[in-house]
């Protein structure tokens, strides 16, 4: 029995499928993702593939032409079953790197958070109104209307909007004024978390855990079968 | 097994099971029990030790380089180096980072790629005023079947709250109870299967992916920190003392080997889902392979609870593109109910997952399993869920709704058909309370360490031991690695270990680690011979 994701599907007697992968022109197995689809066709995998199937890393971004579509979307491959006559061009990733530096726990006073928006990310006032993110993104975020939100001072509202946002960076790709809407989303979350998020309970147990009343014993009778 | 349609007109009759005896339950029919499924380790440190065949193979198998294919190669020098880019490797970094340590991170996929960002459920943390650290502690053991290290248990459970902290400050967010206060609210609490209390903090159903990319976005803003994505390791390197002064890269990109020097190693390199144990599907992520297990057991680091895996009850039966992928406990967290083909309830729900998964497959194994385009599984009632909570489905499990939309049916109409999925290591490499290994040098955290869950993880206790040690371990190997640069850095550990093979009768060709599954259609031997030829 093949172990492989996806194994099962080339059993079951439907037609296979004609796609082209990068230029290979494969046939895929019946329901197959196209992640899947690569692996059945015997090419190799070590890029672009993370979390196989939960479309939930980001990691295997693509291209999709349908038959009869002029038009090419961005999917995640893991999540996109492969169709008759689809063209599909994976999009690698180039090394992560941060243009829009920011230090969490120096921002002590609340009051000036809003002012970091502009301060980190001049570039989001200039957004054109393009669309080019919202189309790009395979979530289905409005991601346009959460970079207009943060320019307003809505920091909470922006931020809210990116809550399913698996950070593949493919609105990122798309903006031509450099935007980088997926990292603005991530900061305007994290801020707000690390400024306005302090649960009573929480804070209350740390404090018993600070003052001896939470000690364990090791060797209670319920640590022992 | 009972069809699909009969299974689905079959009346689902919501009166508790009847009770079984768990041993039993275990013995029979859990896959760590399976006859032939186990072997003896018969060389390195822990030999003896029971281990499942397939990671056995890997474990007592040769290197991929030997001192030729270093020769010469181009040398990075940190201070830590850490080995994984999931939660684990990337909090050990951040750690480290800031307490000074110039840090180099590698990680074969790119960082963030791991089973964390895939965690679903939520991450433990005895925060209720009914709840105590106390009872972390021993739901943790009891639940592990009283394996596990109480040392160790005790240091991750008392971390506990100051990790939820700690997450917060990073920026990550919690749900809090319904119309409670930002400031001074209570967080929402469930009950993971198998606890005695209410003590699952969680970010909707995918807390994990809200974990992972509060964390990588901080790893890359911190000045210190130099990340190399798409470069596995593929040995680890000695000093001529037998102490761990790095490692052994294949820069995938230029196909070239690349070394790491560094005062101290920090091992993050997660599970072996994609060993596929017993020829289970898994949930685990493309690069679950066991290479980390491997490496530091070459080099002499200990194993414990090997033999034993976690297979998530709930992993898709059907449809087959799907099969695997985990659907998570929080469903039944939160009341849904496991039916057979007979309309049955057939274990508690919220049992500890190994006693839940061994149900499911005595219900495959005695034929009262349904069967959907000959797949077998059981019925997970997502629609009973839905009416007894409405909207629930579109709120709170987020991620299920999104599964079922893919597989091509209405969660609130139609319940899914799961069976259990491998999904975790249980055991590792054996590590104290910092983190420390038995090769100097050489630290572990996350789902490649053991000794924190015995021979049974509690849902929530991986999220809480990749951030409660992964913070020990960076801390510890900052520590470590304040003394003499390593020299004389090379693998002088090999030439012991192929003695132990060739007098154990096992071959020298089997090499490891395997860093890309069999279907990844990738010979990295061949890869690597072909760069030293070239």
């Amino acid at each position: 029995m093949s172990l492989a994701p996806g194994a099962g599907l080339a059993d079951s007697g439907a037609m296979p499928i004609p796609i082209i992968i990068d230029g290979h022109a494969i046939e895929a197995p019946p329901g197959a993702s196209l992640i899947q689809a690569w692996i059945s066709a015997g090419l190799p995998l070590t890029e672009n593939v993370g979390c196989m199937g939960q479309g939930v890393c980001g990691a295997c971004r693509v291209l999709v032409r349908r038959e009869g579509e002029r038009i090419a979307t961005a999917a995640l491959a893991c999540e996109t079953r492969a169709e008759a006559g689809m063209q599909v061009a994976f999009i690698d990733h180039f090394p992560a790197r941060r243009p829009h530096a920011y230090d969490l726990a120096a921002m002590g006073d609340s009051w000036t958070a809003l002012g970091q928006v502009d301060a980190v990310f001049p570039e989001a006032k200039h957004c054109r109104h393009c669309g080019g993110c919202d189309a790009a993104c395979p979530k289905g975020i409005e991601v346009q209307k959460a970079v207009t939100l943060a320019v307003e001072g809505r920091a909470l509202a922006a931020g809210a909007l990116f809550d399913h946002c698996v950070m593949c960076n493919l609105c990122v790709a798309a903006c031509p004024e450099h935007i980088a809407p997926a990292h603005l989303g991530q900061f305007l979350r994290r801020m707000a978390n690390s400024l306005t998020l302090r649960p009573g309970d929480l804070i209350e147990r740390i404090r018993q855990i600070e003052d001896g009343s939470q000690a364990i014993d090791l060797d209670s009778p319920g640590a022992a079968p | 097994m009972i069809a699909w349609d009969q299974a689905l007109a079959a009346p689902r009759d919501p009166a508790p099971p009847l009770p079984s005896d768990r041993d039993a339950l275990l013995r029979g029919f859990h896959p760590d029990h399976a006859p032939g499924a186990m072997e003896r380790l018969r060389v390195g440190v822990s030999a003896g030790q029971p281990c499942p065949a397939a990671l056995a193979d890997l474990l007592q198998s040769n290197a991929l380089v030997e001192d030729v294919d270093i020769a010469g190669r181009a040398m990075r020098e940190a201070e830590v180096l850490v080995l994984g880019g999931g939660g684990a490797g990337c909090i050990a970094a951040l750690t480290a980072a800031r307490d000074g340590a110039r840090v180099l991170l590698v990680t074969k996929l790119r960082m963030g790629d791991g089973n964390t960002v895939m965690a679903e459920g939520g991450i433990q943390a005895a925060v209720g005023a009914e709840d105590s650290l106390q009872r972390h502690y021993e739901d943790t053991l009891r639940a592990g079947h009283f394996r596990a290290d109480k040392a160790l248990v005790a240091a991750m459970v008392r971390d506990g709250p100051a990790s939820i902290r700690w997450l917060i400050q990073q920026g990550m967010g919690f749900d809090l109870e319904e119309g409670e206060d930002r400031i001074g609210g209570h967080l929402l609490r469930k009950k993971p299967g198998g606890a005695t209390a209410a003590r699952l903090l969680s970010f909707r159903d995918y807390t994990g992916l809200e974990l992972m990319r509060v964390i990588r976005e901080a790893v890359l803003l911190t000045p210190g920190i130099t990340v190399l994505e798409r470069h596995p390791v593929v040995e680890l390197l000695t000093d001529p003392h037998g102490r761990c002064a790095g490692a052994v890269l294949l820069e995938l990109g230029r196909r070239e080997i690349v070394l790491a020097r560094a005062g101290a190693v920090v091992l993050a390199t997660g599970g072996a889902g994609r060993l596929h144990l017993n020829g289970f599907p898994t949930s685990n992520h493309y690069g679950a392979t066991a290479d980390g297990l491997v490496l530091a057991y070459r080099l002499g680091a200990g194993l414990r609870e090997v033999e034993s895996f976690q297979y998530h009850p709930t992993g898709i039966a059907w449809p087959p593109h799907l099969a695997g992928t985990l659907i998570s406990e929080a469903a039944r967290a939160a009341g849904g109910l496991l039916f057979n083909g007979l309309g049955q309830r057939f274990v508690d729900e919220l049992a500890p997952r190994d006693v839940v998964a061994a149900a499911i497959l005595r219900e495959i194994a005695e034929g009262r399993a349904a069967a959907r385009e000959g797949c077998e599984g059981v019925l997970l009632d997502t629609p009973g869920l839905e009416a007894a909570n409405p909207g629930i489905l579109a709120k709170r499990l987020v991620t299920l709704s999104h599964l079922a939309h893919r597989a091509g049916f209405d969660p609130a109409r139609e319940p899914f058909l799961i069976r259990p999925t491998l999904h975790y290591q249980n055991g590792g490499i054996a590590i104290d309370a910092e983190g420390r290994t038995a090769v100097p040098g050489l630290f572990c955290a996350g789902e490649a360490s053991g000794g924190l869950h015995g021979l049974n993880r509690l849902m929530g206790n991986a999220l809480l031991e990749l951030v409660a040690f992964g913070r020990r371990a960076g801390a510890a190997a900052v520590e470590a690695a304040r003394g003499d640069r390593p020299r004389g850095v090379g693998l002088t550990h090999l030439a012991a270990w192929e003695r132990g093979l060739v007098a154990a009768g096992l071959p020298l060709d089997r090499r490891a680690p395997m860093v890309f599954p069999p279907y990844g259609n990738v010979d990295l031997a061949a890869m690597l011979r072909q760069r030293v030829a070239a």
